[in-house]
């Protein structure tokens, strides 16, 4: 095995949970999550030489995975109403989890999206994420602040105190 | 923002990252089958290029579906005898649907044909829609191949015959063609049932997976087709 494939090999065996997580995130669907996260991969080993350099490699591809996966979420939007069968793509979510939580995450705006992303999954800094996003700290921050209004008003009591 | 406003995000972005670990998510794909993708998409991007000759197999690769009524075999007979496969039995008398990206028509002797275009972005809504017009029951997916746990009987070799294609099915007297029309036996589709359609949505990638799904049963979906037996399969399975 080359040195670059024992490279990446690593760094997708390390990266696949918390990308995988980040995008689950941003989508609510495990499933189209799987296929946007593994095009991802994909796009990084072609693009490996560049990607390794790169200052927040998973970043870089939670971020190609979404892109690449906005239009197909917009699409299951569309598609949930016409066929009772299709919800159970959507089960999965519900399954042991704070329904009402996620589906505010789905309807943040995708900034904010990102940014909690990047911010909760990766670890990101602010700094690092208004690198990866192109915009000021100071709005990433607000970014931040608005979806974290937005979540706290879903999150049940019991939720808040075993967190705090 | 003070520090219990800071508590409080912190506890926010917490519930985040637990409600989200808290999915069972699955494990990563072979390192293999990634950069097989990324080749994949590597030769794409390289034909893509290349113009003129890429257009015409692209032309070449357009798929037609047929989807059959009655079969007009007895290999390809409903399972089960008598009785309605599906509350909304085909209706042959339904116009078809022609759109620049796939086409829904009455075929001869009760079939139904669909043909996905190549070069086009295909709606799995509408395709669905338009099978269903046509009675036939169908979980139509782009860039997700989806199953349930049990694959029903008959098997979706009973049901579906993809032309030129190594797991092809010909009923007797059918010939084998080149980019022809793939033939489904909607009657074989038993009642509960329906047909998982999944294709890649790169219409110059129009890789297309069939199989039989349980209606209603919790769907495993995956971005590789996955044509490998299953734990539930086998006499024992099936429902």
């Amino acid at each position: 095995m080359s040195h670059e494939r024992t490279e990446f090999a690593e760094f997708f065996q390390a990266s696949w949970g918390p990308c995988l997580r980040a995008v689950v995130a941003s989508t609510g669907n495990v499933q189209l999550a799987e296929d946007q996260v593994a095009e991802a991969f994909a796009r990084a080993w072609l693009s490996w030489r560049k990607v390794r350099r790169h200052p927040a490699p998973r970043a870089w591809v939670v971020r190609t995975a979404l892109n690449a996966g906005a239009s197909w979420w917009r699409r299951r939007i569309r598609e949930l109403p016409l066929a009772g069968h299709d919800t159970a793509v959507l089960s999965d979510v519900d399954d042991g989890l704070d329904a009402a939580l996620l589906a505010a995450l789905r309807h943040l705006p995708d900034r904010q999206r990102e940014v909690i992303a990047l911010r909760v999954f990766l670890d990101l800094g602010i700094d690092t994420i208004a690198a990866q996003l192109g915009i000021a700290p100071v709005t990433v921050r607000v970014h931040l602040s608005r979806a974290v209004t937005t979540l706290r008003h879903e999150l049940s009591p019991s939720q808040a105190t075993e967190v705090d | 923002m003070n520090d219990n406003d800071e508590l409080n995000d912190s506890a926010v972005l917490s519930a985040v990252r637990d409600t989200i670990s808290g999915l069972p998510m699955p494990a990563a794909p072979r390192l293999e089958a990634i950069t097989a993708r990324g080749r994949a998409r590597h030769r794409r991007r390289l034909a893509g290029v290349s113009g003129l000759s890429v257009a015409a197999a692209g032309a070449c690769a357009a798929l037609v579906v047929g989807l059959t009524g009655g079969g007009g075999s007895a290999r390809l007979a409903p399972p089960h005898g008598a009785g309605p496969q599906h509350e909304a039995a085909p209706q042959r008398s339904v116009p078809g649907v022609h759109l620049a990206a796939f086409t829904v028509a009455a075929g001869p002797d009760g079939t139904t044909t669909l043909t996905l275009n190549s070069g086009q972005v295909v709606d799995p809504s509408a395709v669905r829609q338009a099978l269903a017009a046509h009675g036939i029951p169908a979980l139509v997916t782009a860039g997700e191949f989806c199953r349930t746990a049990v694959q029903p009987a008959p098997g979706v070799g009973s049901v579906v015959v993809l032309p030129g294609r190594p797991l092809q099915t010909l009923a007797p007297g059918q010939k084998p063609a080149g980019p022809g029309p793939i033939v489904i036996n909607g009657s074989a589709i038993p009642s509960g049932t329906e047909l998982s359609i999944g294709y890649r949505q790169d219409p110059n990638d129009r890789e297309i997976s069939f199989t039989l799904i349980v209606a209603g049963a919790p769907l495993t979906c995956t971005s590789i087709p996955d044509h490998g037996p299953h734990p539930d399969d086998g006499p024992s399975g099936q429902s």
